[in-house]
């Protein structure tokens, strides 16, 4: 079984429950009589456990020991709205600070936390029995960091219905379906419920009906029926019903990524002109920024500066970042030269830095290959580059699919380890030894060329310092066109001279306009 | 007194003192850490296995005699090592179609194009090199003229030879007459006949004549070997 990957995973479930669900809800409220209360906090917290069956391996999951064998699959955790009390309906419609801070409790203790319907959390604590001790203490944990009700168990369905069903916390690591051989019917049906009206194709649940004049009461008399005769009377819903009353999970946790903005700003007591001053607040800026990146596990790979002006405008770049990098330092020098090459207009009131986080690079360095540049450094490196010579001007030279005679572009340089093999040939027009180079005008400069018995016999230049006079040897022409379909057209006839001095040139004459140039010198 | 001197010096390559010494003592390294074969065979058997790291070498001589092609060998030699590469091209020259036919992996190569202003380029070699990590660093000062290269102070290139001392980096002048080196450094002098090489051109008739490829004719100036 794949394990998707964190940044892979979108939540599956929405955390805005449908508008018809919301407006029933309001109804309901509105016949109680309900006021709206002055203060609400975290209400309900439970856990859960094993992935389902034929999911992964404990092994697969890197499940650390501690549990009983059955319980090694991972332990989760979830909060729960439990009774539909009017309170805890408004407060599962409308208090999204008390749904918050339970994600904020759940992910201070795991990273792979999921969000379920009626303000549900479930988490993955796996793991945690090393740092906490087993699951009762990693419960006990949980309840005082402010969880209501807590529950662990093997799956997450376990969990759900064990927090629904008991108050305080509950855990059941050993022997799921014995914990829920005396969980009422009624909590199930509130879970599938939820489930089926938080889903985008909501499906209508009519088996507890039938459960119900069948006399079924608790979740083990449904789990002991025969599940072929269920399936026989209920079909497909049977079965569901029965794998969750034995706390099967439908599907494996997706855990939430999260949505954290890593943004940081200050309102500065005077305008600050210079850059100098600047840099200070920058670090100021990037230090607690690039904690907070670190205990994330998190780089920034896009910063984006904002700066307001004392003119009342705002002023934005955006750094793109070839890797993802949190060493403040780099991230400041890089934000320097920028301001360097686009300065702002005016004087700088408040400066406001959001990072785009990705995670972190895992980078394993060897003892074997050489050394290259770091990401950082050679950003760093490009962005003084830049600001020196253009941000055009720099880079890794990629040849063109074309045949055109200079027919390259600059590539943003990015080393990396892989060595390739280079076969030497090339798409140009005059594929040429190897043993030469050409040393190229740009543009190609023009000169006057006296043609003898069909051949350039002498060249004749303005520019100082550029080869010309006799041509002792000339070989050609060699005939290159293209382009025709569009603005960029060649149409030329090259020629190899040598001149009296010694030096080798590659002339053209333009087809069209029949004017000579020299394209460059061979060296 | 010969003995003590030798004694002196051993002392000093022993901590790595050695760079302003001017005697040519043999230095049997040819650990690739320390030596950086060039890929041109007879340079390489001149220098004894390569250009010395972390020292600043030229390589000079008219047009045409092969600077270009001598880099482009020793940049390759460099990619294929797996060593990056930056060229400083002070008037824009480099021509990446013929470097990629003689086996230079482009993807190594960081190409910092000028527009003919040395000072600039000088700069923007001081930044390579003090970023570090890479196996050669080349300034292409060939179509720069001679008043112009004069006016850069000598204390110039000592401040990029001590940059890149003890470092792994080559770092290379191309010019058409000597600038500098630092005392570790090799004078790659190219030669080039007055008339054409008659080994160059291949063909008997005019109609068939092509050329064939240009003679690098290296002689080394300054080597420490």
């Amino acid at each position: 079984m794949r394990i998707p990957s964190y940044d892979d995973l979108t939540p599956s479930i929405p955390d805005v429950l449908p508008n018809e669900v919301l407006a029933s809800a309001e109804a309901v409220l509105r016949q109680t009589g309900f006021q709206e209360p002055s203060n609400q906090s975290p209400i309900a917290v439970a856990a859960a456990g094993l992935p389902p069956e034929g999911g992964s391996h404990p092994s697969e999951v890197g499940v650390a020991s501690g549990f009983s064998r059955k319980a090694a699959g991972g332990v989760r955790l979830l909060s729960e709205v439990v009774d539909r009390s009017p309170r805890e309906l408004y407060a599962a419609l409308h208090d999204n600070g008390a749904i918050d801070r339970l994600v904020a409790i759940a992910r201070d203790f795991s990273p792979r936390i999921e969000r379920h319907p009626g303000g549900s959390v479930v988490l993955d604590v796996s793991g945690l029995t090393r740092l906490l001790g087993d699951a009762a203490s990693i419960a006990d944990h949980l309840a005082r960091a402010g969880a209501a009700r807590v529950g662990i168990a093997p799956t997450q369905t376990t969990a759900l219905l064990l927090a629904r069903a008991y108050e305080g916390v509950h855990v059941a690591v050993d022997d799921a379906a014995a914990a829920l051989c005396n969980v009422p019917l009624g909590v199930l049906q509130q879970l599938v419920e939820d489930r089926e009206a938080a889903a985008v194709r909501p499906r209508p649940v009519r088996g507890f009906d039938v459960l119900g004049r069948w006399g079924l009461t608790t979740l083990g008399e449904l789990a002991a029926l025969p599940a072929d005769a269920l399936s026989a009377r209920l079909g497909a819903e049977g079965s569901r019903l029965q794998r969750l009353a034995g706390g099967g999970d439908p599907r494996p946790l997706v855990p939430d990524p999260g949505v954290r903005r890593f943004i940081e700003s200050c309102e500065l007591e005077w305008p600050i002109e210079l850059l100098e001053p600047l840099s200070f607040v920058f670090a100021r800026l990037l230090d607690p920024l690039a904690e907070a990146l670190e205990r994330a596990d998190r780089g920034a790979i896009a910063l984006h500066l904002q700066l307001r002006l004392t003119d009342r405008t705002v002023y934005p770049r955006t750094l793109a970042l070839p890797v993802p990098m949190r060493d403040p330092r780099v991230l400041r020098t890089l934000l320097l030269l920028d301001l360097e090459s686009h300065p702002p207009a005016a004087a700088i009131d408040v400066v406001t830095i959001e990072a785009d986080p990705a995670p972190g690079r895992v980078v394993q360095y060897s003892l074997l290959e050489r050394p290259v540049p770091s990401p950082e450094t050679l950003a760093t490196l490009m962005a003084r580059l830049g600001a020196l010579v253009g941000e055009t001007r720099c880079g890794s030279p990629e040849i063109l699919d074309t045949h055109q005679s200079d027919g390259w572009a600059l590539a943003p340089v990015a080393f990396d380890d892989r060595l390739r093999a280079i076969d030497g040939t090339t798409t140009g027009p005059a594929s040429m030894p190897s043993s030469m180079a050409l040393r190229r005008f740009r543009p190609p400069v023009a000169v006057r060329v006296t043609v003898e018995r069909g051949r350039p016999g002498r060249v004749a230049i303005d520019r100082r310092g550029m080869p010309g006079g006799p041509v002792q040897e000339a070989a050609g022409p060699w005939r290159s066109s293209g382009g025709w379909w569009q603005s960029v057209r060649w149409n030329r006839d090259e020629w190899d001279v040598a001149f009296e001095g010694g030096a080798v040139c590659r002339l053209f004459q333009d087809r069209e306009t029949g004017q000579w140039f020299v394209e460059g010198v061979y060296d | 007194m010969t003995a003590a001197r030798a004694e002196i010096e051993s002392l000093l390559r022993a901590r790595r003192l050695d760079v302003t010494l001017t005697t040519a003592a043999a230095w049997r390294g040819t650990d690739e850490d320390r030596i950086a074969a060039t890929g041109c065979h007879e340079v390489d058997v001149a220098l004894g296995g390569g250009v010395r790291r972390g020292h600043l070498s030229e390589v000079i001589g008219p047009r045409s005699a092969g600077h270009s092609a001598l880099f482009v060998r020793m940049a390759a030699a460099a990619a294929a090592r797996g060593e990056v590469v930056a060229l400083i091209d002070t008037h824009d020259r480099f021509d990446p179609l013929s470097a990629q036919a003689a086996g230079l992996d482009l993807a190594r190569v960081l190409w910092i194009r000028e527009t003919g202003n040395a000072d600039r380029a000088l700069k923007a070699m001081n930044l390579v090199l003090q970023a570090g990590g890479f196996g050669v660093v080349a300034l292409d000062l060939v179509d720069v003229s001679a008043p112009a290269l004069r006016q850069f102070p000598h204390t110039t290139w000592m401040r990029i030879a001590r940059v890149i001392e003890g470092s792994v980096t080559v770092a290379v002048l191309l010019a058409s007459e000597h600038v500098a080196r630092s005392p570790g450094g090799v004078t790659m002098a190219l030669d080039r006949p007055s008339a054409h090489a008659a080994e160059e051109w291949a063909g008997t008739t005019a109609r068939d004549r092509r050329l064939r490829g240009l003679t690098i004719r290296p002689r080394v100036v300054s080597a420490r070997r």
